[in-house]
Formats: C-alpha cells, structure tokens, sequence
C-alpha cells in the first residue's frame, strides 16, 4: 500500500478532511478529489501560471506545490470568486475587456490579479504588468488583461468610494 | 482601437462588440476542457518515448511494467494488429506507435494503461528498451547531404485531403514535398533588371505553445468509437480515426470542448488514433493527457531557409523574383505539404511580379513533426521578401513606404493567373500605418520605423455546412462543426444567426464541433470559420426562412392572404407572426421545428480560389540598445483589413494577439535541436513566450470595406497581423543602426552580432 | 507527475536528523520543494522519502545580530524577503533581487535556503550573496558551522553540505559605513544569463575595497578579484566608478571561462558582464553614498 496522510484544509471556505499519498499535488487534489477542475496544468513547472491558486491568500502552483503544503490552510480557486452567481469585479472587467480568448490561462491569471489587488487596491499600470509577469497567456496579447485588472480597481474604489 | 468603416451597415447584432457568451463559463471555471472530461470506467494513459533520435528497435521488454499493479495494459505496435497504424490526411506516413525504427527523439514507443496516472507513470519506468541508433539528421542541409541516413524507406500513401491540387511530388530520398509556384519569363526579368537583390534568410522553428496540452479521452461502445479531443479539426479527425479502425465515418464520433488554444497546432489528427488504440486494448475508456513537454514534440512550426533574388527596374518596380525555400518539416509530414505549397504561393507577396519561379520543399528530418502554425508558410517567407524591399528602396534611394506603393497590389488585381483578384486595398492600408507611425515626420538618430505587409491565401477549402433550427418558441439553434479555440467562433457565428435570422442573440444558442451531433466543416483554421462558416449559416437562415414563408402560406394564410417576408417573422394580412408562431402554426400545435440547411461549396461566390485574401499590415517603430542588443519597441501598429468585422472587440483582439505572437517569434522563439537530435529547451523554462513585460505600445486600426466575400463583406483575419512582424521589426532595425538582420529571432546576441559586423564592415 | 514517497515533517533538527538517519541515505530534506519538486517530476532525481523542514520554528525568521549581521532563517521564503523591512534596510539589494526573482508563485513558495542549497548555477542569491561576503549556517547532530558561499557552492547542484546536514541560515555581514552592495542581471529565459554582484566601501570619495562576483556565466558563482581590484581608487562618482567597471571588466573578464549554452555564446555573455558590472557597481555606489 501506498504511504497515506490524513490532511484537512479549507477550500472556497468550506472545510474538507482527505487521505490523501504524500506526492499528490495541490492540483490534483483539486481537480481530481474535489472536482474543482478550474485551475489548469499547463507547463507543469511553475513557469506558465495556469494552475495558480491562493493559500493563505499567496499565489502559488498548484502543480508543484505538495497537498500536504496546505495542510491546515485556506485555499482559493476561481470557482470560490464568484458569490451566489455574482460575479467579481475582476471577473466582470474580464468578460468587459474580452481579457481572455481560450480561457486556459484564465483561471490563474484571475487568481494572481485576486492577490495583487487585495495587497495593492489601486495598482499602477507598470505595477499590473509587474506582477502578472509570471503568468503566460498565448492568446490576448496581455493589453487586456492588464486594462482588466486597472479597470477592476477603479471600480472597486468607486464602489466603495 | 481606431476604425474605418466604407461598407453598409449590416443588421444588429452585426458589427456590434457584444460580450463573449462563453465569458461567465470561462471567468468562473466552469467551461469544459478535454482534460476536464471524465466518463465512468476511465483508465489513464502514459507514452514513453524514444531517447534516439532516429534508431531501430531491437526489442522491448514490457513484462515488468504489465506485471506492475494498477497497470491494465502497456500497448506496443506489435499489439496492435488489427489497427492501421499510419495515419495522415496528406501523407500517410506517420505511425501512432513507432513500427520498427524511430524517427525523432521524443517519439511514442510504448502506451502504458493505469488505473492511475501515477501508476502508469510508475509502470514507464520498468519498461526495458533495446535500440539500435542510426545516423540522424536535424538541418535541411544534412537531410539533403548525398550521404543522408533515409528517414522514411517506404513510400507512403497519398491521402485526398492534402488541400492542393496536384499530386505531393517527391525529388530526394528526404524530400517529403516539392511545390514550385511559376509564372512568367523570369529570365528576361532578371535581364532587363537595374537591380537585383540577393540574400538568404532563416526563420525559426517555433512551438506554439497552445496552453492546453493535447489531450484526448477514447471510449469503445458496440464497436463505435467516441472521442473528445482538443482538436481543431474533428470531422478530419474522424476521417484519420475511421480508416486507421477500419470504421465507417458514421461509427466515429469525434466531440471537442472548449479547446485551450489552437493556432493551428490542433490542426488535423494527433494524439486521437493512440488513445482509441489503447482504449481498444484496455476494454476501458482512456483519458491521454500529454504535459507541455510532450506537446513540444507532438508539433512544431517549420522553420525555413529562404533563398531569394529579387530583379528591380530603376524605379522600384518588381521584374521577377527567383527563391528557393527548404523547410524543416521533421519526422513526418503532418501538414506540411500544404504549409510548403502555401510558402511557395506566399514568397509571391502582395506585390505585382510579372514573373516568378518559387520552389518550396518540405524536408524530412530527425525532429519533431512540424506542421500547421498560425500564418502558414507565410512568416516563414515575408521576413525575406519584405527585408528585400526595403533593402531595394535603400539601394535605389526611395522611402521604403514609396517603394511598396509602386509595386502593391490594387484591389481586384490578380497576384497570378487564375486565382481571385485580391479583395483588399493594401495600398490604403498602409497609408493607415503610415499615419498612426507619423512616417513623414524626421527620423530620429538611432529609432528605425518599418511598415511591411503580406497577402496570404487563405480560407483553405470551401467545405463547410451548417444547420439552423428554428423552434416552436421562436428561438433558434445553430448546429455547426467549427470550434471554439478561443478565437470567437462561438460568439461570432451566434451573431450572424441572430442577425439573419431576426432573432435576439440571447435566443439564439450554438452548438459546436460534436461529428455525431452536428454537420460537417472541413476545418477550423486558415482564418476561415467567421468567412464561410458564416456563409453556411446566412444560407441556413435563408433556407429556413424560405420553409416558414412556405408554412405561413400553408397554414396561416389559408385564405390565400399575401404572406411579407420581414426580418423577424411574417406579415400576413396586417398581422405579424414571428417564425415561432409560424412553426407553432404547421405543426398546429405547441411543438415542432423549422430545420434550415446551409452549404458552402467551391461554386458561386465561393468559386474562385482562394475563399479570400487574409492580408497583413504591420508597423513598428523601435530603437536598439548598442550596448546589449536588446530591441525596443515604442510601437506596434496592425491594421486588421477583415471586410467586415462581427464582432469589433473580438476582431481587434485577433490582431493584438497574432502580433503579439508573431514578435515572440521575431524576438525570442526557437527551438533548438543538437546535432544528434536531441531538443535542448523543450520546455517552458528555456523556451519563453512573450510575457505582460514585453508588451510594446500598441496601435490597432480595423479597416471595413465590405470587399471580403463573406456575410456583409466580411473575410479572414487573425493571422494577418502575424505575418510582416518578423520582417518590420529587420527592417526597423537597419533604419535605426544600418545593421541588417536575416536569421531570426532577432535575439540580443544576434543583433548584438549584426551591430558588430556592421561596425567591422565601417572600419 | 511527482514520483511517489514518504513523508515527515519534524518540529525540530533532532527529529529531523533523526528522520535523515532512518532513510538509509535515499531520504531528502525539503523546504519550498520549487526546485526538488520539479527534478523529480523530471525524473532527475529520486528519494525513498521527503523531510519537510518547514515546521523546525528555529529556521524561520530574519533579524539583525548585535554586530550588525543579517541573519535570514534558511526557510525565510524569498517574497518574505523582498518584503522585510529589515531587508530593506540592512540589504536593500537583496530586496530588490528577490522582486525579480522567478515570478511571484516560486517566491511565495521557495526559500533562500532551499535556493542555496540546491546550488543552482544560475542562482540570484548565490551571486549576490558571494559579492557581499555572505556565510550559510548548517546544523548536524555534531554541531553548527558556518561556510562562506564560495566554498560553501562548490558545483552545479554540489554544496559541501553533508547528507545530513541542515542549512539553518543566511549570515550577511553589515556594509559598514561607506559600505553598499548591487546586483544587475540579464535574463532572457526563465533564469538569468549573465549576474553580477558588486560590493565596494567608499571612503572619502574613493573607492577603498571591492569584492565583484559573477554568476550564471560559468558553472559556480565566483569572485572575480582583478575586477575588484578595477574598482578599488575610483572616485565615487558614477562616471568614473562606470568607467573603471569597464576597463576592469575589459580585463578581468576576457579569459573568463564562460559556458556557451541557449542563454548566448561565451563572448556575448562576457560582453555582457562588462555592462552588467557598470550597472552593479553603480547601484552599490547608491546605497554607499545615500546622500551623494
């Protein structure tokens, strides 16, 4: 028998306990165990961004990153964005901007925007393309996800202005 | 986003930005991949692949991996007799499983089933492999030497769907495909010349790196075959799938999700055969997904060695152009045939040439298959032919723009004999450009602008149908085999429905790219599906709008009352019945369905070859850091000349993401083979596409002239704006430092090099 | 897919020495896994068992000892250092480095400690790290040393660290007055081609000592003394302290062993290091000279 860990993590904040083998990702156990099949594996080596995820609130990829990592922690995938069918202002300035085309980049490109907008609320242009830097997209060209993320933190500010 | 607009406005939601429909699938997770499709009962499998690059087998021990516990089968070629092995829709030359010998490192050996990834991982492992290596040979120069090792000793099948004409001609042992392109006297071009300009040129061999790895899931039911794949092409897929199964066409079913980015890479049959071979031999359904590592060796653009003299007059005007272009086509011919036969059709430019002699061929060699890739043969020969034009206008002192105007193409002018006047105006177009770069103002010391364009053509074949269905509530599904890449199909065909048919867009659905569920197209590729997809579909609508002007007759204006035909419905009498009354009416009742039927074929409109014209117009304005190499780019200027834009936004974002890629490839991109066969950056790691930080400025212009032949004037785009990138980017280049590049990608080091050389050449 | 293995995770060295023990040598210590993980997955490397090092609460933390030394906890994750105040104010190079190291996933999840002792050849911190004089810590059930980077690096992906070894910290010593510390780098794929760190004291208006390292270059990171030596009795004004830089590197990288490999020829990446010194030298002249 294959060595098996007990581990319990919350996702999307529900709670979840799984026996899980020690070389399981956090993306497999994602995708395969919790169905959560949003985040997508791409380079499958911590270069293209596709499978970014959130624990504790950090980015990190889901495809080398170890399940056993996030044992006791917070996880936040795409599906935990939207709240009873609303979508995020991130979410919606994506659709506006058409700032994806196959969308297999997009999962992790709106995880990564997730993050650097709950640390830097009104970032700068060059602090946008900074910090998506690290996730590919092959499709868009990047101008308009980059305008998607400056137009998703003007409108926050002015909802919350 | 400027735009320039000189055609009729089209109906609503035409020409209108409306948002994607598959934008909330796809911002929340939910949309459906192939690697997301699970069916009841799916084993897993792994492939392990050959070392060598070009080697026999002697043997293969599998016993320990089939005893391995998890493992349901491991599947060599000598377990597959019942299966037609070589598959391919031009040549078919290229074995699902290697037959005996391999041909580039990286290629299937051995099929491993699993309960478990893991496990078949586990299983690759224990797998012992006896191989004999042979000479190999990566460059077209080796695989032409006359002591070259043959690739491929036995000739293969020729398969009708090689998208030409004329037989596949084969004039040297690694010679997959010969095309020459000839018309003219090109002897007395070059006699009567002032000027003649020579020079080779090298393009890279690219990756596209579509996101989504190949992946495909096979399941067997009572001998019928079901797979859903992240293909491009699925009724070619069925095609491949049937033969090599001994299937009739209707016993496959080929469905494809939401597919993770194309760029003509999905094009045509790859990892399909395989995962149905091992879902045969397993009894269980198999899901293969590959990671991007072997996506690098599944297919690879061509790279191209382009020799090419181009003869002048003394004032500019092109005589005749001579080239010969060898492409690195790889282990197997995949799509290359056509990419070569296009390459050779595409070196003749936008340009008029009263006499050409291209001779294109695609050439076997010890690495991984290359086949279609966004532009197709052009990129791959307008670096050379637009670097020869500006080198022209240097030599015979006339404004690189000038030069262009005296040669260009005006619209309705044939490029050669016997193929359709191109139906664009490049002529104004780059005069747009022009604008946008304020070419006419001072040139700056150090910063070089370029302007370059190409005429591709495109559309491939004009094979393509379409049903749309008209239901008792008045909304209306559009069945059709294009796929949705990312590209916008979805959203796009679903507008011109709505548009034909009078119908709100939120009422009309699409269904797509399932060969057992909706009717045939040839392809999703050669920018060709907004073109004649939507042509099938105007026709469908009118098809269907006929039968229910028919059925109001029938059943409404029984009395013999006029029946008008308007937008959204019928006027019968004063009243207005929308097409949903009308059904409801026919069948007398609740339920029923109008079906309409559209097909597009090489006839009428559609004749003439090619379907369009996809031209490109692409200007930059740079400067170059001397100390390191390193290329600036302050701006980058596409004007999208698409007829009629759908969908503006989306139309736009084509052209943003093509240039983008096509300054990935000018830049940076290349795959790099050692001598004995091995890929050196077959990885994300070391093969780095554009990323946020290299994004240049950008300019985008959509030109609408209603001069496509599709709806409302509408015609390809997507590719366009990839073309010239490689080539403005050189010529730039030389306007900013005097230092000419011909190899790209234009890397650092190479411009680094080219400044050096200059300065050599000074001194 | 990441092979299988078994797993621990000690809250201390001596239950992680003793987990080393039991795994008969075919056992790994792991902190951010960035790169262990992925040469497994490649098949390049194989262990019977994985030793988190994560949950040992003495490797983490960054602090300044009494004698100005930095001292970063080995399992410190690089964008803990990139936003440490303390960095920022004992190290701002180190800062800036980690910002621009691999991207913002591989920072939260990798760590300095993990990235020196995996002795990747194109390592930043390496680099860096060697320019400003730095020492790694290592525990072992025998007792704690510390080994100064360039003896501590000896190869690629070779340290003269013991199997069973624990690198427990970074030690970097204070610039001191006059002191400051730069780093410039050229990057054309996912890692650098070409770094160099340069490290120099000014005192009055001059340039008194240097160390210059160079990494990713050739197969180690290494110091380049007769570059340094370029360095020492420049006035410390950008334009003389760049001019010397040249002339150094002129020199004191013409011979240099540099590897040809995707990243560029030997000469362009020697070309390169002249202009990377310049750049170096000048942003450690900045933080030498604040309020110049």
């Amino acid at each position: 028998m294959h060595e098996i860990i007990e581990v319990g993590l919350t996702v999307n904040g529900r709670p979840h306990e799984l026996r899980i083998e020690p070389r399981e990702t956090l993306g497999e156990v994602l995708r395969d165990r919790l169905a959560l099949t949003g985040l997508k594996v791409s380079c499958d080596s911590q270069v293209c961004g596709a499978c970014t995820v959130l624990v504790d609130g950090l980015a990190v990829s889901a495809c080398t990153y170890l399940a056993v990592d996030a044992d006791g922690r917070s996880v936040r995938t795409v599906e935990g964005l939207a709240v009873d069918g609303r979508l995020t202002p991130l979410q919606q300035a994506f659709i506006d901007h058409a700032a994806f085309q196959c969308a297999f980049c997009t999962s992790g490109m709106l995880m990564t925007a997730t993050a650097l907008l709950e640390e830097n609320p009104a970032p700068t242009r060059e602090e946008v393309v900074t910090g998506l830097e690290g996730n590919l997209c092959r499709c868009t060209g990047y101008a308009p996800i980059v305008d998607a993320v400056l137009a998703a933190a003007a409108a926050t500010a002015e909802a919350t202005a | 986003m400027k735009r320039v607009i000189e055609r009729p406005t089209p109906p609503s939601p035409i020409s209108v930005s409306v948002p994607r429909r598959d934008g909330i699938a796809k911002v929340t997770g939910s949309a459906q991949f192939a690697v997301d499709v699970v069916v009841p009962g799916m084993a897993h499998a792994k492939i392990l692949r050959s070392p060598y690059a070009h080697a026999r087998i002697r043997s293969i021990d599998v016993t320990a991996a089939r005893a391995h516990p998890g493992v349901i089968a491991v599947v060599t070629a000598d377990d597959l007799p019942d299966v037609i092995l070589r598959y391919g829709h031009a040549l078919a030359d290229h074995p699902m499983i290697a037959t005996g010998k391999v041909r580039f490192a990286g290629e299937p050996i051995v099929g491993v089933v699993a309960e478990d990834a893991a496990t078949a991982d586990e299983a690759l492992r224990l797998i012992e492999l006896d191989m004999e290596p042979l000479p190999a040979v990566t460059t077209v120069e080796a695989a032409l030497a006359d002591d070259a090792p043959v690739i491929h000793e036995e000739a293969a099948e020729q398969r009708p769907h090689r998208g030409f004409e004329e037989d596949i001609s084969k004039t040297a042992a690694n010679v997959c495909s010969h095309s020459r392109q000839h018309y003219g006297d090109v002897d007395a071009g070059f006699a009567a010349a002032a000027l003649v300009i020579e020079g080779e040129f090298r393009y890279p061999m690219c990756y596209a790196y579509a996101m989504e790895p190949y992946t495909t899931v096979a399941s067997w039911n009572q001998g019928q075959l079901t797979v859903w794949s992240s293909a491009q092409h699925p009724y070619m897929v069925r095609d491949d799938l049937a033969r090599c199964f001994g299937l009739p066409l209707s016993s496959v079913r080929v469905v494809v999700p939401y597919v993770g980015g194309g760029y003509g890479s999905k094009s045509y049959t790859k990892i399909e055969p395989l995962t149905a071979a091992l879902a045969l031999r397993a009894g269980r359904p198999v899901r293969l997904a590959l990671v991007a590592d072997e996506a690098i060796l599944t297919t690879r653009g061509d790279s191209a060695r382009v020799r090419v003299k181009s003869a002048f007059d003394a004032e500019g005007h092109l005589l005749a152009r001579k080239a010969e272009v060898l492409l690195n086509t790889g282990a197997y011919a995949e799509n290359s045939p056509l990419v070569a036969r296009k390459a050779a059709n595409r070196l003749s430019g936008p340009y008029r040439i009263p006499a050409v002699d291209v001779t294109c061929d695609a050439v076997y060699t010890n690495t991984a298959p290359a086949s279609s890739f966004r532009g197709f043969g052009a990129p791959q020969v307008v670096l050379a032919g637009e670097s020869q034009m500006d080198e022209a206008a240097e030599r015979l002192g006339l404004d690189p723009l000038e030069i262009r105007r005296r040669n260009v193409l005006k619209p309705g002018e044939r490029p050669w004999p016997k193929v359709r006047g191109i139906d664009a105006d490049l002529g104004a177009d780059m005069e747009l450009a022009a604008i946008e770069l304020d070419w006419d103002a001072p040139a700056e010391p150090g910063r070089g602008k370029a302007i370059c364009i190409s005429a591709s053509d495109a559309g491939s074949e004009p094979v393509t149908t379409a049903v749309l269905r008209v239901h008792a509530d008045g909304s209306a599904t559009v069945m059709c085999g294009s796929t949705e890449m990312g590209q916008g199909s979805n959203t796009v065909l679903a507008q011109i429905g709505a548009g034909e048919m009078g119908i709100p867009l939120e009422r009309v659905h699409l269904n797509q790219s399932d060969t057992g569920m909706v009717s045939y197209d040839r392809s999703t590729g050669a920018s060709r599906t907004t073109t004649l997809m939507g042509l099938a579909i105007r026709d469908a609508a009118r098809d269907v709008k006929a039968q229910l002007v028919g059925w109001a007759q029938d059943a409404i204006a029984k009395d013999g009352a006029e029946v008008v035909e308007e937008h959204e419905g019928v006027r019968v009498g004063g009243t207005f019945h929308d097409w949903g009354a009308v059904v409801r009416a026919w069948f007398a009742g609740a339920g029923g369905e109008c079906i309409g039927r559209g097909y597009v074929r090489k006839a009428g409109a559609t004749e003439a070859m090619p379907p369009f014209w996809e031209v490109g117009c692409v200007g930059v304005d740079l400067t170059v850091d001397e100390q390191t190499g390193r290329i600036q780019i302050h701006k980058l200027v596409t004007i999208g000349d698409v007829g009629c834009a759908i969908n503006p936004q989306l139309a736009e974002a084509q052209d943003v993401g093509a240039a983008i890629m096509g300054l990935g490839m000018a830049t940076r991109e290349e795959l790099v083979y050692t001598a004995d066969g091995n890929l050196l950056n077959g990885n994300l790691f070391d093969y780095r596409v554009p990323r946020a930080s290299d994004i240049p400025p950008l300019a985008t212009v959509l030109v609408e002239r209603g001069d496509g032949v599709g709806v409302y004037g509408a015609k390809g785009g997507g590719e366009g704006a990839l073309n010239p990138v490689a080539a403005a980017i050189a010529n730039a280049v030389f306007r900013a430092t005097g230092a000419r590049l011909r190899q790209a990608p234009f890397t650092p080091e190479r411009v680094w090099r080219a400044l050096q050389e200059r300065d050599a050449a000074a001194s | 897919m990441i092979p299988r293995f078994s797993y621990s995770r000690p809250r201390s060295l001596g239950d992680a020495f003793h987990a080393h023990a039991a795994t008969d040598g075919e056992g790994a210590y792991v902190v951010g896994g960035t790169e262990l993980l992925q040469v497994m997955k490649m098949g390049l490397a194989q262990f019977r068992t994985l030793i988190d090092l994560k949950g040992i609460a003495e490797l983490h933390g960054i602090e300044v000892l009494a004698d100005g030394t930095l001292r970063i906890g080995a399992c410190t994750t690089h964008r803990q250092i990139e936003r440490s105040p303390i960095v920022a104010a004992s190290l701002p190079g180190l800062a800036e480095l980690e910002l621009h190291l691999a991207n913002v996933r591989v920072r939260n999840q990798g760590t300095i400690g993990g990235n020196l002792a995996f002795a990747e050849p194109h390592s930043d911190p390496a680099t860096f790290l060697l320019a400003c004089d730095a020492r790694v810590e290592l525990a072992s059930p025998a007792g704690r040393r510390t080994v100064a980077i360039d003896e501590f690096v000896l190869g690629p992906l070779y340290t003269s660290r013991e199997p069973e070894e624990i690198l427990t910290a970074v030690l970097v010593p204070p610039a001191g007055k006059g002191g400051g510390r730069g780093y410039a780098k050229a990057k054309f794929f996912e890692r650098p081609a070409v770094a160099v760190g340069v490290a120099l004291t000014v005192v009055d208006r001059v340039v008194v000592s240097a160390r210059v390292s160079l990494g990713s270059i050739t197969e180690v990171p290494m110091l380049v003394p007769a570059a340094a030596a370029g360095l020492v009795g420049a006035a410390a004004d950008p334009a003389s302290l760049a001019a010397a830089a040249r002339i150094a590197a002129a020199s004191a990288f013409a011979d240099l062993d540099a590897v040809d490999d995707l990243n560029g020829a030997a000469d362009y990446k020697r070309h390169l290091a002249g202009v990377l010194i310049q750049q170096a030298a000048l942003a450690a002249l900045t933080e030498a000279t604040p309020h110049a």
